[in-house]
């Protein structure tokens, strides 16, 4: 894969390493020319000194040819602005930008671009590892705001259907696996005793899947 | 009379903005320097505080029933930002954008929601050299 990766601080820098390490092509774009030298040695990528904002610059990262563009500054705006370039006037396939202060997600959103945001993600992350010690999750999507969950059904629900643990919004049923053997329940699906349910649930209603899962939920 | 916001701070904006008031219209700063509220203030300006990429500050500003909108600030991707939202989420009628980098001036066009440019150094060099 052909990537460009604007910003080399810390997160810039590991993510063009591990790029360039898994034998991706990777260029970085970075406004100080000294930062340069963090670059391990052995980087195969390319640096380019410049504003990733600025049209020439970009170009000069061979902006046309890349597959993925990555805006990680300091800076939401010049994320947004060189994000939404890449995208639009280069036609970059896949383009995610850097989102540091949340109060920006809502105009990121309005502009059509993919974010991940350090704060929001560590918010999530670490209210889920202190309220929710017993449902560890599997995966996280977007910035942690769907998760997904595996917990052992407990033995008062066994008899009752899918359907029963469903709630629009919050939670959903992908997977149960009874009997060391997995598959895509239907509605109908009767729970046993000692059947492991993979969940989709949203951040915000993981206290409610474990008031569930403890039978305390009214 | 018009409604107009600038955003900026010392300098370029603030003096467009003087000017304009002076002229009778009535114009709201939303201002990018660090601690100069009360200069503005004490130049007769309306002032607001805060971030002006999030819509919150652009509409307290009165972004909703504006007439111009002058992106003004030193730094192009705040400009652009901020003309992308004037025109797309409060669809303001004008929206003027100040080029800091000449060679960020083709960004400053309909896909960031710009109607006209300001470019300080381009009118500069076609003051010495017309273009042909």
């Amino acid at each position: 894969m052909q990537v460009v990766i604007m910003g080399c601080g810390r997160t810039g820098l590991a993510l063009a390493t591990r790029f360039d390490a898994e034998g991706d092509q990777v260029t970085v774009i970075e406004l100080d020319d000294e930062v340069r030298v963090r670059l391990p040695s052995g980087f195969r990528g390319r640096f380019v000194a410049g504003n990733g904002i600025t049209p020439r610059v970009l170009e000069r990262a061979a902006i046309a040819d890349a597959e993925a563009f990555v805006a990680l500054t300091p800076n939401d705006s010049a994320n947004i602005v060189a994000a939404r370039t890449a995208r639009d006037r280069y036609r970059v396939p896949r383009v995610i930008a850097r989102l540091h202060d949340p109060v920006h997600g809502p105009v990121y959103g309005e502009f059509g671009i993919a974010t991940v945001g350090s704060v929001q993600t560590t918010v999530n992350r670490v209210v889920q590892m202190l309220h929710h010690l017993t449902l560890e999750p599997h995966q996280t999507f977007g910035s942690g705001e769907t998760l997904l969950v595996r917990s052992r059904v407990p033995d008062y629900l066994a008899g009752r259907q899918i359907s029963e643990l469903y709630v629009p919004g919050e939670i959903g049923v992908v997977e149960v696996t009874s009997a060391g053997h997995s598959r895509v329940p239907e509605p109908s699906t009767q729970l046993r005793h000692g059947d492991v349910v993979s969940f989709i649930v949203a951040a915000g209603s993981l206290g409610r899947l474990r008031s569930f899962l403890d039978g305390t939920w009214s | 009379m018009m409604r107009i916001i600038v955003v900026g701070g010392a300098g370029l904006a603030e003096q467009v903005a003087t000017a304009l008031e002076m002229a009778g219209d009535e114009v709201t700063v939303i201002d990018t320097d660090p601690g100069r509220e009360s200069a503005l203030a004490r130049a007769g300006l309306r002032a607001v505080r805060g971030d002006p990429t999030v819509p919150a500050t652009l509409e307290a500003a009165g972004a909703h029933r504006t007439d111009v909108l002058i992106a003004g600030s030193r730094s192009d991707e705040t400009n652009l930002v901020v003309s992308l939202l004037a025109k797309k989420h409060f669809a303001i009628p004008r929206v003027i954008g100040r080029v800091n980098n000449s060679a960020n001036e083709d960004l400053f066009g309909d896909a960031w929601g710009v109607d006209a440019l300001v470019s300080p150094s381009t009118a500069v060099v076609s003051l010495v050299r017309p273009p042909a």
